[in-house]
């Protein structure tokens, strides 16, 4: 055994800025800075270039969303609650209205409900063509990155035109949607956005799910199996690519869900590539939702509920109650549990992100045994987002 | 959202509801909607209860929700679970002391190994301690200067803290005319 300070001082001399722990072993601090990680550390003790043991360290991103909701009135957390998940922002706004609309006892209007439909989705599409630029990154495959960038571009063009906003769109309000949905013209746009990108899947497929590269890279990594998954509260593309076929809209209908028809992928291998094949499959099954959306049309009705004491928002009382809701975004169960105590404010707001469960205990179980090269793409076959697990 | 057959759905629930609380009588539960139930258990039967659930197929631990009620001196602990088995949401609630040195739970680790993050998760933000998770004294989110403050908590002041952490009020030097950050 040698001594530790002989070998730090026989890295230095080397030019190496590592921490050796002992003879082979030295630890590495991976992220926040890193591009993979997204503002997310995990520390690595390398043997070579295997990871021994991984230790996630999160907390860059904690900004108290949970308290700061606590001092601002209903409908004003809307706009601070949706920054818990950067990539489908109208996830966190979705869940928190639907838990409020619970408490109070609101029926959201069917052209309310349509729009908020269509907005998830459209999420959803555009969080999956992000994902794509990310792995693609990752495994070395830039063309298909700019490309899922420059269609993801149309969807973000689409939610600018609707709700004034590009990222953080803060639409979903309480008792409906904040503005109607601008013209006709919008809709014939977003039918051919989705159209356009639905004739582009093939081209990803060419050069990302279908390319030897990303099956050489992926497969057999970070495997793990259903009953691992189930314990460790895996919910999403991650869960049902062990082979469970849970799905929030399925499972628990919300909005229109019920009415419209769609499949729920399931592969069993569990390893990153179905991972990633399962969130594949899925942006197929997300723009056939939307062209059936579409096809369906916005029923005609209010956008809002009608209701005297929205116009007063500041003192807008909720009655006391409380109520858990969840909807399926791309990463998993995004949950959110409100209580309220009869107030103009929220008693408690706690947001469930799906990240809490993968880019902890499941991320620091498969990163285990792998290369220092696949923990990139481990960590995006997770898509592992962060501010969730922050908040 | 047009639903029929609302009356035959929350039967379903009540089923599951009779079934566990036949072998749990220490527990009291009820049907909150359809696909939403729930239970109050005391904070020392918690383990046999998870346990329980478990064994009748709730397998997604979703969270551990604690709630700070001041004015009853307790913290409430709310564990929520899906079970994909039976398509029903569950919370499980229970009521602890909220003094610092009395907050403390057996841990649930070994039923939900999950339970590990949302326990180190409570601890931080919460000062509840988890009997049995060695990981409570790991860094979780929270830096090393702002352990022991648990910011979740009702009477935790933002204002004052942000002030004091932030030197809101001191920007100025000692002659009170150069501007300092």
């Amino acid at each position: 055994m040698v001594a530790q300070s002989e070998l730090i001082k026989e890295a230095r001399e080397n030019g190496m800025d590592l921490l050796p722990l002992d003879k082979d072993t030295y630890e590495l601090f991976f992220g926040p800075q890193h591009m993979a990680t997204e503002n997310f550390s995990i520390i690595l003790k390398m043997d070579g270039h295997r990871v021994v043991e991984a230790i996630a360290n999160p907390g860059f991103l904690h900004r108290g969303f949970e308290k700061l909701a606590e001092f601002r009135p209903w409908h004003t957390n809307v706009a601070l609650l949706l920054r818990v998940c950067v990539p489908e922002s109208d996830v966190p706004e979705t869940i928190y209205s639907m838990a409020v609309d619970e408490i109070i006892g609101w029926e959201v209007p069917e052209r309310a409900q349509w729009i908020r439909t269509t907005v998830l989705e459209m999420a959803r599409v555009s969080s999956y063509l992000f994902w794509i630029m990310g792995l693609s990154f990752k495994l070395g495959v830039y063309t298909a990155g700019q490309w899922a960038a420059a269609y993801r571009e149309r969807l973000m063009a689409l939610f600018e035109q609707l709700t004034g906003a590009r990222v953080y769109h803060i639409y979903t309000i309480p008792g409906g949607v904040r503005r109607d949905i601008p013209s006709d013209r919008w809709l014939h746009q977003l039918k051919d956005t989705v159209e356009y990108i639905k004739s582009k899947l093939p081209d990803f497929d060419h050069l990302v799910f279908e390319n030897y590269i990303t099956f050489k890279r992926m497969e057999g990594i970070g495997v793990m199996n259903k009953k691992f998954a189930l314990s460790e509260g895996v919910t999403g593309p991650n869960l049902r690519a062990t082979g469970v076929p849970y799905d929030v809209r399925r499972a628990d209908p919300y909005l229109l869900y019920p009415e419209l028809d769609f499949e729920v992928p399931v592969l069993n291998e569990g390893d990153a590539l179905a991972r990633a094949l399962i969130r594949r499959f899925e942006l197929e099954q997300d723009l056939y939702i939307l062209e059936q959306l579409l096809d369906m049309g916005p029923p005609s009705g209010p956008y809002q509920v009608s209701d005297p004491r929205l116009k007063n928002l500041p003192r807008f009382k909720v009655p006391a109650g409380d109520a858990f809701s969840h909807v399926e975004s791309t990463k998993g169960d995004f949950g959110a549990y409100v209580v309220s105590d009869g107030k103009n404010k929220p008693y408690r707001v706690q947001i469930r992100g799906p990240s809490i469960a993968h880019g902890i205990r499941v991320l620091e179980h498969l990163l285990v045994g792998s290369r220092i090269a696949d923990v990139p793409v481990i960590l995006m076959s997770l898509d592992n987002c962060p501010p969730d697990i922050d908040r | 959202m047009a639903n029929g057959q609302e009356g035959g759905m929350s039967m379903r629930e009540q089923a599951i509801v009779d079934k566990i609380l036949e072998k749990a009588p220490y527990a009291e539960g009820k049907v909150r909607r359809e696909r939403r139930i729930e239970f109050t258990v005391p904070a020392e039967r918690i383990r046999d209860f998870l346990t329980l659930l478990k064994k009748n197929n709730f397998e997604l631990m979703l969270q551990i929700t604690p709630v700070d009620w001041p004015n009853d001196g307790e913290i409430e602990l709310i564990y929520q679970i899906w079970s994909v088995t039976h398509r029903t949401h569950v919370m499980v609630r229970t009521r602890i002391p909220r003094e610092l040195e009395k907050a403390r739970m057996p841990t649930v680790k070994d039923i939900y190994p999950v339970a590990e993050t949302y326990e180190r998760d409570a601890h931080d933000f919460f000062g509840v301690y988890f009997e049995g998770n060695w990981k409570m004294e790991m860094p979780w989110i929270l830096d090393d200067t702002e352990q022991d403050i648990y910011p979740l908590r009702k009477d935790f002041d933002m204002l004052q803290y942000v002030k004091k952490k932030y030197k809101i009020l001191d920007r100025f030097d000692e002659n009170k005319d150069n501007y300092v950050i």
